[in-house]
């Protein structure tokens, strides 16, 4: 399919921050997020799409068409910051009016969305159409989502931006409107790139990721496989891999790779990039592949899984979910549920078996 | 609401912390002999006036005129101080670039010079053989003795105020509006029309009052420029010099009276429809 939005080694100097050669593409109603600590250039490379800084190099396009040289008003892109943005000397009904109609005639693909010229419809169609003549500081952070979404559609927008719209807001609330979020963008089918810095939004709404630091994006792809394959120790850490462990490589076989980790071997699949016996390597293993083993867990020994052996020396508790640290000849975290710790009468110096499959080990060249 | 419930709330205004401390009593203490120092004198000089001597007064064609022109020349100052102001603010509080510093401190300046200082400086240049009264002196524009001279004079000492006030006005205006606003359609100019300038207006506004409140009131600058016409503070000291205390306090009360009004209806004007809310 052809990608409905590409940027194209974007290179941009600002101030002393520089972003290098950012490449990504996004399909119709595909969600990419692009995940970076602060000051990664996330926010910068959101603004340098809709056109806010002249990149030095590179091109954006949607649907074929190269906006590069446009000012943001000719771009027809829908920007939802954090707070959201409304404009608080405005009325819910004027917010949405102030975009200027690009396209008198666009109509959405789906019978079942409103026209985007249509004002009273596309407040109806998000459920706010009765607090058209409401302030916006009078909203709750889900009303001022949806006059937000509704605004950025009334442009009829090819493409939407969102600039951490939710990190300013208490985690419960952050959820629910993410959960809502990503229903609206599903129904509306229009390519979306969000950037964040927290990894809950990343796994809640993206199709695709890009992880960027330092003005580079270091890695991007479906966000199963950024999650699942980190390809360095840095994304490992960002996207929450619990175990990102250095160690060498004392062997290589058909059957995969030995590495020394601590004081253990542990087995692992033959990753798709050959690493050279001797290199020094990252170790990620997610602390949900670390299962532990015990007679009260049920299940079977994994016949040629890596069986490891340790002392509990802590606990962390995530309300059910139980992280538990375990020196096995290096230090490791593995989940267990609350009842299952009371179940094991685990407590600090217990000795516990772990196993780890080997296609859960996967190393990344340092 | 119950004339109780309000009565209630109003008290609380007034006794905001919980418990008085020592600071808040200091505070309010300290800022009561303020207040009476700033007040005092006013209410004592505006009672020494009977309604018969303020209209002989106003009778007086001179000291009518006199008013007049303080009242035109104030708001023709307001409005060149807007004009020329506002945009300055705008860049001001929306470009960085080496030297803004300087500019910054180029605006406070004429507040930092005495006003009779003022008056021989704009005298120089604005003079016959100023640097720009020679020239503009050949179309027409002449600034001694004129309306304009009045108006630069008072220009020139008041419009650090409406400078300032906008461009706090204009920082205060969140950045991401203006481009959520262009992404929306809007192009530069509306944004700044529909968005920028409302969100700021009630800063802008109070910078206009305060440029034209200051502008009634400049005497020294005003009266090296021009003697004539008189402008009223200038209309005063003339009586006072002429006649005493007496006439000139009749006059003063009167002036008193005319820009305060004017003053109180503006606040009032620039601050209709109470703040916007911010919507955080």
């Amino acid at each position: 399919m052809k990608a409905a939005v590409a940027v194209e080694a974007l290179t941009l100097a600002l101030g002393g921050f520089q972003l290098k050669k950012i490449d990504f593409a996004v399909s119709r109603g595909e969600i990419l997020v692009i995940l970076g600590p602060n000051g990664s250039g996330k926010s910068v490379t959101l603004e340098t799409i809709a056109g806010f800084h002249r990149p030095a190099s590179g091109r954006v396009l949607i649907g074929g068409r190269d906006l590069t040289a446009l000012p943001p008003e000719r771009r027809n892109i829908g920007f939802v910051v954090q707070n959201f943005g409304l404009f608080p000397h405005l009325t819910v009904a004027q917010n949405v009016a102030i975009a200027r109609r690009r396209h008198q005639t666009a109509a959405p693909r789906d019978a079942a969305l409103p026209a985007f010229g249509d004002d009273a419809a596309l407040l109806a169609y998000f459920g706010i159409a009765h607090l058209a003549s409401r302030a916006p500081a009078d909203l709750s952070p889900g009303e001022k989502q949806r006059v937000a979404l509704a605004r950025a559609l009334a442009g009829a927008p090819d493409l939407f931006l969102f600039d951490e719209p939710f990190s300013a807001l208490d985690a419960q609330t952050h959820d629910q409107l993410r959960d809502e979020l990503k229903e609206f963008l599903r129904a509306l089918a229009i390519p979306a790139i969000f950037v964040t810095h927290d990894r809950s939004d990343a796994y809640a709404l993206a199709d695709t990721v890009a992880v960027l630091r330092d003005g580079t994006i270091v890695q991007a792809g479906a966000a199963v496989e950024i999650f699942e394959k980190p390809a360095s120790a840095f994304v490992a850490r960002f996207v929450g891999v619990e175990n990102v462990l250095s160690g060498h490589i004392i062997e290589t076989s058909q059957n995969g790779l030995s590495i020394e980790v601590g004081r253990q071997v542990l087995h692992a699949a033959m990753p798709a990039k050959t690493l050279p016996a001797g290199s020094a390597v990252f170790v990620a293993i997610r602390a949900e592949d670390a299962a532990v083993c015990s007679p009260h867990l049920g299940g079977q020994p994994t016949p040629k899984a890596n069986r490891l052996e340790g002392c509990v020396t802590g606990f962390r508790s995530e309300g059910a979910l139980i992280t538990l640290s375990i020196d096995c000849g290096f230090r490791l975290k593995a989940y267990l549920l609350g009842p299952q710790v009371r179940a094991l009468n685990l407590e600090i110096g217990s000795m516990i078996a772990v196993e780890i499959a080997p296609d859960k080990i996967h190393p990344m060249a340092e | 609401m119950t004339g109780e419930a309000a009565a209630g709330r109003l008290w609380r205004r007034w006794a905001a912390p919980s418990q008085p401390s020592g600071l808040y009593l200091l505070c309010w203490f300290l800022g009561t002999v303020l207040l009476a120092f700033l007040v005092i004198p006013l209410v004592a000089l505006a009672l020494t006036q009977s309604g018969a001597s303020l209209a002989g007064v106003a009778r007086m064609a001179d000291v009518r005129d006199a008013i007049t022109l303080s009242l035109e020349c104030a708001f023709l100052s307001a409005a060149v101080a807007a004009l020329a102001g506002v945009p300055l603010a705008y860049g001001l509080a929306r470009t960085a670039f080496p030297g803004k510093g300087v500019i910054a401190a180029l605006v406070d300046l004429p507040l930092a010079v005495p006003h009779t200082v003022a008056g021989i400086a704009l005298l120089m240049v604005f003079g016959r053989q100023g640097f720009f009264g020679e020239p503009l002196q050949t179309v027409g524009l002449k600034f001694w003795g004129t309306v304009a001279g009045v108006v630069i004079a008072m220009l020139f000492v008041s419009a650090p105020y409406t400078v300032n006030a906008a461009r706090i006005g204009f920082e205060a205006v969140d950045p991401r509006l203006e481009k959520i606003a262009r992404t929306l359609g809007l192009g530069p100019w509306r944004t700044f029309f529909r968005v920028t300038l409302p969100l700021a207006r009630r800063s802008i506004m109070t910078g206009v009052t305060l440029t034209y409140a200051r502008s009634i009131s400049e005497f020294g600058a005003v009266i090296i420029l021009v003697y004539y016409p008189m402008t009223a503070p200038v209309k005063i000291y003339e009586l006072f010099l002429r006649f005493g205390l007496e006439q000139s306090a009749a006059a003063a009360v009167l002036l008193l009276i005319v820009s305060l009004s004017l003053f109180i209806a503006l606040r009032t004007l620039a601050q209709r429809g109470g703040p916007i809310r911010e919507n955080r």
